[in-house]
């Protein structure tokens, strides 16, 4: 197999705009079959657009406005809503935040398992519900006989987001997006579910994009990450590559308020002065320069282009060079 | 559950009997009943015998719980003017207006829902103006006017349907149409409103992500946890059903318990009036009732709830 097959979902250039704000500007990246792709970031940096906008399940007020989404060599931009039915939930499902909300709360959690595999396989209740079953045990939750009979009132946050992976993966995708899977979890549960999906990512060779604003969550599920920063990528780079030598100043920062590789941090990562400039005020020049401590002149004026620093490593700054100076600040 | 019906029982119990109290207060103390009965120019002495024969010479507490005695009983009384019993003369009208209420609702249940689930669905489109026109009509409509209108044009000038009087079937459309367009109005505001208020929730975009249709996630999904709040509507809606059944009884010359109301009222025949009461309140609180336990049917979180 080459290089080029192994690569489940692949995304050029997206952008999308909101009354006509590039909420999402350029990103591009791609995620290897089995592998763990972090979108990293603070909150509001367009990384639940970016989930959305993969799976076509953009907020009407979104735009697509350029870019080409491509999963095992669909490009899945050029499908029909009733197309991109067929895709969604059976090659490329997505689970939220919110897991209890994402149930219907009428409805077994049961129902809503086996649901997910009628959709995309005409079988008849009991197959459905023998999967839904094989699904529950994959996923770690006892008993499962009686869970598929009750109601999602009646199952905790991590046992719900458990079922929204066994709903993702019943019909065996290529590629997983979590949106922040964890952050509604406690700091227990959030560790099983990040075990269980790194277990099932081994197992199955389903690609995940991890979104997260964790970089404890990163350290601990990573293979890659690519750091985004008010709808632009900043970085991009294998996780060790990263954490080891990173390229671009919110990187570097962002990084410093992790403890170490091995212990999770307890305090997120927003722990840089200033916030992600609002979507009507992103400027002409670098979007980090309002909170940047090295920026110079040419930021301002002049948007970097995200540049190779090593391979499989790439930043967008103009004074890499600076950033190295930056690692030991906060710590 | 069982506890949860029972509790509702209970309030059922207590309002009845609250609405009874009402009732017989304002009907004693409306004026002296007697004297309606009784010939233009008849003398004391006959006047004071017939009030002491129906009883309304005794202090008015004393009435009162005879009364509640005689309801415990189910004794409703006589009526005093035509001298049968009160319940037997409400009784051979209940039919008539069950049939109504029966078609008023087919109405209201039949156009109101599938229009609120279009308006919703198709929000913003063009089909939801002109159903929005629809229901803005049937809302802003009073009972009598939409019924002499109904009856002008269907009746009159188009000459299709009878316009008074219950016999066969076609003479329950008119009456129907005129007393089941405002709740039509409700109903399908109600469900648009809920429809929207369940299409903004994550499920429904988690049901998106797992491949299902708009319309999959509509039937099997969205109807189910929007009906919680519509049932619950349906059930007030009843009680302003009989209400405008009153008007649409006299407008149609239907011969139901509102056209019966009205007659007694006028002639003052109060028991009869006090079983009309009785009997809209009891249905009042047995719909609601009704209501309440549907809704704890439809949601796990009550029906499970110990
Ligand atoms: N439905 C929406 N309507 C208007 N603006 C939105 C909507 N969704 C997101 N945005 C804006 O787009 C930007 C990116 O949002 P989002 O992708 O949710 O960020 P993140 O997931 O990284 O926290 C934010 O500035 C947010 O205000
Ligand atoms: S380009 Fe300039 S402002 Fe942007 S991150 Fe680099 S140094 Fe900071
Ligand atoms: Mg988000």
């Amino acid at each position: 197999m080459s290089e080029a097959i192994a690569l489940a979902l692949v995304v050029e250039n997206l952008t999308i705009d909101i009354d006509g704000a590039s909420v999402v500007d350029g990103v591009s990246f791609a995620v290897e079959a089995g592998e763990v792709m972090a979108l990293v970031g603070e909150s509001g940096c367009g990384k639940s657009l970016t989930a959305f906008a993969l799976l076509g399940l953009l907020p009407d007020v979104a735009t697509i406005v350029e870019g080409r989404i491509t999963l095992d060599g669909l490009d899945l931009s050029s499908l029909s809503e009733r197309e991109m039915q067929r895709v969604r939930g059976n090659r490329l499902s997505i689970i939220f935040q919110e897991p209890t909300a994402s149930l219907d709360p009428l409805a077994t959690v049961g129902a809503q398992i086996a649901e997910a595999y009628t959709v995309h396989h005409g079988v008849g209740r009991s197959l459905a519900r023998a999967k839904a079953r094989d699904m529950l045990v994959a996923v770690g939750i006892p008993d499962p006989d009686r869970r598929l009979t009750q109601f999602p009132f009646e199952l905790s946050g991590g046992m719900c987001q458990r079922i929204m992976i066994a709903i993702a993966l019943i019909c065996a995708p290529r590629v997983l997006v979590a949106d922040e899977p964890t952050t509604a979890l406690d700091v227990t549960i959030q560790a099983q579910i990040l075990d269980l999906m790194k277990r099932l990512v081994a197992e199955r060779g389903t690609g995940i994009v991890l979104i997260t604003h964790d970089m404890g969550v990163v350290a601990t599920i990573a293979d890659r990450v690519a750091v985004m920063y008010a709808g632009r990528i900043a970085e991009i780079a294998p996780v060790e590559e990263l954490f080891a030598r990173p390229s671009h100043p919110y990187t570097a920062l962002l990084l410093a308020s992790v403890p170490g590789r091995d212990q999770p941090p307890k305090q997120p990562l927003a722990t840089i002065d200033g916030q992600v400039p609002a979507a009507d005020r992103l400027g002409e020049g670098c979007r980090f320069v309002d909170r940047c401590p090295v920026a110079g002149d040419r930021c301002r004026s002049e948007a970097p282009p995200l540049v190779e620093c090593a391979p499989g490593h790439r930043a967008a700054c103009w004074h890499r060079d600076r950033v190295a100076g930056l690692a030991g600040i906060a710590a | 559950m069982a506890r949860y019906v029972a509790g509702r029982l209970l309030q059922a119990a207590i309002a009845v009997f609250g609405v009874l109290t009402i009732v017989f207060v304002v009907m004693r103390f409306s004026g002296d009943p007697t004297l309606l009965l009784v010939p233009e120019g008849a003398s004391q002495e006959y006047v004071d015998a017939l009030r002491v024969e129906l009883g309304f010479d005794r202090p008015v507490v004393v009435q009162y719980v005879d009364y509640l005695g005689d309801l415990l009983r189910l004794d409703f009384g006589v009526s005093v003017v035509q001298r049968i019993p009160a319940f037997d003369i409400v009784a051979a009208r209940i039919p008539y207006t069950v049939l109504l209420a029966a078609g008023a609702l087919f109405v209201a249940i039949g156009v109101g829902i599938p229009v609120g689930i279009a308006m919703a669905i198709r929000r913003g489109g063009w089909l939801e103006r002109a159903l929005a026109g629809v229901v803005l009509t049937g809302q802003s409509m009073p009972t009598f006017l939409s019924g002499i209108l109904l009856i002008l044009v269907f009746g009159v000038v188009l000459g299709w349907l009878p316009t008074s009087g219950a016999g066969d079937l076609d003479t329950l459309v008119l009456p129907s149409v005129a007393l089941g367009a405002l709740s039509m109005a409700t109903f399908a505001r109600m469900a648009r409103i809920a429809i929207v208020d369940e299409l903004g929730k994550d499920y429904v975009r988690a049901a998106r992500a797992r491949g299902l249709s708009l319309a999959g996630i509509v039937g099997r999904h969205v109807l189910r946890n929007a009906a919680i709040p519509v049932v619950t509507v349906a059930a007030l809606e009843i009680g302003n059903l009989l209400a405008g059944a009153v008007i649409v009884e006299t407008v149609f010359a239907w011969p139901g318990i509102g056209q019966l109301a009205i007659q007694s009222i006028q002639s003052r025949d109060f028991l009869v009036v006090q079983v009309i009461v009785l009997l809209i309140s009891f249905v009042y609180v047995a719909t609601s009732l009704l209501a309440d336990v549907a809704y704890g049917m439809l949601d796990p979180r009550i029906r499970l709830a110990r």
